[in-house]
């Protein structure tokens, strides 16, 4: 019977579901772990790369750009930092239009847009391709950890139905389940950025699936307020401050190590 | 003749609009707000072209209070300047655009400090400690160079405005007689008498 | 070259087919299936709102500026009545509205039994000034929009309602040539009102107006003899004397003067009175003459 609804987003089933929905974050639930902890002082996100391999080319990640390896975390605008859970073509359409987005905002008010201002911007274009015909949803899930002056520091999740929700700590994509019970075990409210970065490498190295911890499986960025000009500041990890942060923080696995030394 | 003034001092902004209506030499009314609330830390005065002033005025006011009913805060001071300002820009390379000069004053909660904005129908927008619009600006722009202070108390602040007043009615030919004067700071907006 | 014959030709069969077509559609455009019921609420989307036609130039502002009487151009064709003294004022036993009755057409006398308050409905009342078409279809067409507001509401519209309406109605046709200063006028819930409406798009709520070329010496008398707890014979002796005030001394107002009274049950026409009976003999109670002269020599 629910295959007859399966083909339309604009249809419900018989129970009132929407299929097609439930299969994007289904497929969600297998994409790359996005973590994202909420601090005092700033916002801390993680991600898992997928595409990894000894013959992938990774060099532009390495320097220039904002840095990251344009997988999984993305500048939004500077006071937003996006990390993304699900098909990366349509994450990076997503992107695109969230950087114009938050870019038409700064036209209109001369000012950075409000973190849920650029989430409800999203979410607003993800209902839609929920409810007209003929489309399909996107797969994605993103995180957004940014600063405004209206709310300071913040993190929103937002889903492929066009919801969105702020949080203390969240976690999507693969093993998303097992995360959110460690952090909601370890997770203080006066916690710091400092703080707010060991949790979230622990929870990631205790969620991934591989065994190994480093930068090329990972992808590390965080949002703080720059003290001396008052201005958010988005700082995206380049592979090689990611490892010397693993190994400042003592969460370089045995066979990395290994592997350093030859 | 229209007058607005307007002046920031230290934690408060104080913005003063005359009360007449008048069409040709006619003075139909005596009592009329040219001064809008925009949002509980906002003010806005609006002069020039009859009949546009106030489409335009109330115009903003829904726009801007319709971007506090979605958001749940209103626009920051320098926001609501650029979205107007970019309106007023918009409008005057359109079929019908709209002859009205502004001044915008807002207390700002994020960065907790007052904002003042000169805006005119062109679309040009400048912060400026203070500002004036119609011909009483021939007389207050250089008094206020010379006695404007910004870390003035609201006290300071309103004797100056005073000092502005009395000087156009002492000089300009045409001088409106009664002006509406309003405050802005941390707590809202209030009426003041001079 | 038959087709261009028949494009410009008006007897032509395709030229009468081509009228027909266009009466049916200025009908429709007229009355859209918005004015007919509520259609949910979206009624005036179907066509976009009210609508009337203008000259079919390109540019229709500079073709009116061109036909119709500017005051750089005394000679063109059109004349559109600008004269007029009209006045309202509000005080604690309603409103009265007192008018003129000349019509001037650059420098001659067209009429002098024009009607310059307009009945809109039995509560509201709307004055003439300026183009009298002008005023006379736009209040007209807003009788029947307060109509469909009392058909759709189950009330009365406010007169601020009304007068709302028929302000943003003239502001869209702003710079299009309408040229109309009124007052409406009425009783609602909150008891007397007046508002200033014209054509720029200003809309004023107040106590007392008066517009025309004549409202100053209008507001010369009125203005001294003003006061919210005027007696009704009081009030309409005022309106009266004003309108009388500005017949006298504006060459472009004058004949007779109309007064209405508007109470809690709605307006009452209270009469028609020479303004050259008035200056000779007053209004009739044995009061006096209103002229300077007339009182002058009575009194010696």
């Amino acid at each position: 019977m629910a295959r007859r609804y399966d083909s339309r987003t604009t249809i419900f089933s018989p129970e009132g579901r929407l299929y097609q929905i439930e299969y994007a974050m289904e497929a969600i639930s297998h994409a790359g772990t996005v973590l994202g902890v909420l601090a005092t002082d700033g916002v801390v996100l993680a991600a898992e790369k997928k595409v990894t391999g000894k013959l992938l080319d990774l060099s532009s990640a390495k320097d220039g750009g904002y840095g990251g390896s344009g997988e999984k975390l993305y500048l939004l605008n500077s006071n937003v930092i996006g990390g993304v859970a699900g098909l990366t073509a349509d994450a990076n359409s997503l992107v695109n239009f969230a950087r114009s987005a938050a870019q038409r905002h700064l036209l209109t008010y001369n000012e950075d847009i409000p973190v849920e201002l650029l989430a409800q911007r999203l979410c607003d274009m993800k209902q839609g391709y929920t409810q007209f015909g003929g489309l399909r949803p996107f797969g994605v899930s993103l995180l957004y950890a940014g600063y405004d002056p209206h709310y300071q520091f913040q993190l929103y999740h937002s889903d492929p139905s066009g919801n969105y929700s702020g949080w203390k700590a969240t976690c999507i994509g693969a093993n998303n389940g097992t995360a959110q019970s460690l952090l909601k075990q370890e997770y203080k409210d006066d916690i710091g950025v400092k703080e707010a970065i060991g949790l979230v490498l622990r929870t990631m190295s205790k969620t991934m699936d591989s065994t190994t911890l480093g930068s090329e499986k990972l992808e590390f960025a965080v949002l703080t307020v720059d003290p001396e000009t008052n201005k958010p500041k988005a700082k995206i990890y380049r592979p090689a401050e990611i490892d010397a942060l693993l190994l400042s923080e003592g969460l370089t696995k045995k066979e990395d190590d290994a592997e350093m030394k030859s | 003749m229209e007058n607005s003034f307007a002046l920031v001092g230290k934690g408060y902004l104080i913005v003063a609009a005359d009360t007449t209506a008048a069409r040709s030499i006619v003075k139909m009314k005596s009592d009329q707000d040219k001064i809008k609330a925009l949002s509980p830390h906002l003010l806005m005065t609006y002069s020039g072209e009859p009949g546009d002033t106030l489409q335009f005025a109330e115009f903003v006011e829904r726009n801007i209070r319709l971007y506090q009913i979605r958001n749940l805060y209103p626009l920051r001071p320098s926001a609501a300047a650029s979205w107007i300002r970019r309106s007023l820009a918009e409008s005057l390379r359109s079929r019908h655009p709209y002859s009205v000069n502004l001044l915008l004053g807002g207390y700002d909660i994020a960065s907790d400090d007052p904002h003042l904005y000169w805006i005119d129908y062109l679309g040009t927008l400048s912060e400026v400690p203070f500002a004036a619009h119609g011909y009483g600006a021939y007389f207050a722009l250089s008094l206020l160079d010379r006695y404007h202070d910004p870390n003035a108390t609201l006290e300071e602040g309103l004797a100056t405005l005073k000092r502005c007043i009395d000087e156009v009615s002492k000089r300009l030919v045409v001088s409106p007689d009664k002006y509406k004067v309003k405050v802005v700071d941390k707590d809202g907006i209030r009426d003041v008498e001079l | 070259m038959n087709t261009f014959v028949d494009l410009y030709s008006t007897t032509s069969a395709t030229a009468q087919l081509r009228r027909a077509q266009k009466i049916t559609e200025e009908e429709n455009e007229e009355f859209s299936d918005g004015s007919w019921g509520s259609q949910a609420g979206f009624g005036t989307i179907v066509k976009g709102g009210p609508s009337f036609m203008v000259p079919n130039v390109p540019d229709p502002t500079s073709f009116l500026r061109l036909h119709t009487d500017d005051h750089a151009d005394p000679s063109c064709r059109i004349k559109i009545q600008h004269g007029t003294t009209t006045l309202a004022f509000r005080f604690q036993g309603g409103v009265i509205v007192a008018v003129d009755s000349r019509a001037t057409a650059g420098s001659y006398i067209a009429s002098g039994t024009v009607k310059k308050v307009i009945e809109i409905n039995p509560y509201l009342l709307g004055t003439m000034a300026g183009g009298a078409a002008d005023c006379q279809y736009w209040e007209t067409y807003l009788g029947m929009h307060c109509r469909l507001h009392e058909l759709r509401n189950r009330e009365r519209i406010s007169v601020s309602a009304a007068s709302k309406y028929l302000s943003n109605l003239v502001y869209s046709y702003k710079g299009m040539g309408l040229s109309m200063g009124t007052m409406i006028c009425g009783w609602d819930k909150t008891g007397p009102a007046v508002f200033y409406v014209d054509s720029d798009g200003t809309r004023m709520k107040g106590d007392l107006f008066s517009v025309g070329s004549g409202s100053t010496f209008a507001y010369g008398v009125l203005d001294q003899g003003y006061r919210w707890d005027l007696t009704d014979e009081e009030a309409q002796e005022l309106g009266r004397r004003s309108i009388y005030a500005a017949g006298h001394r504006d060459a472009f107002s004058g004949n007779t003067c109309n007064l209405y009274h508007v109470k809690e049950n709605g307006w009452q026409f209270v009469g028609n009175y020479d303004i050259a009976k008035m200056h000779y003999e007053g209004n009739g109670t044995g009061a006096g003459p209103y002229g300077y002269e007339p009182r002058i020599t009575g009194e010696n």
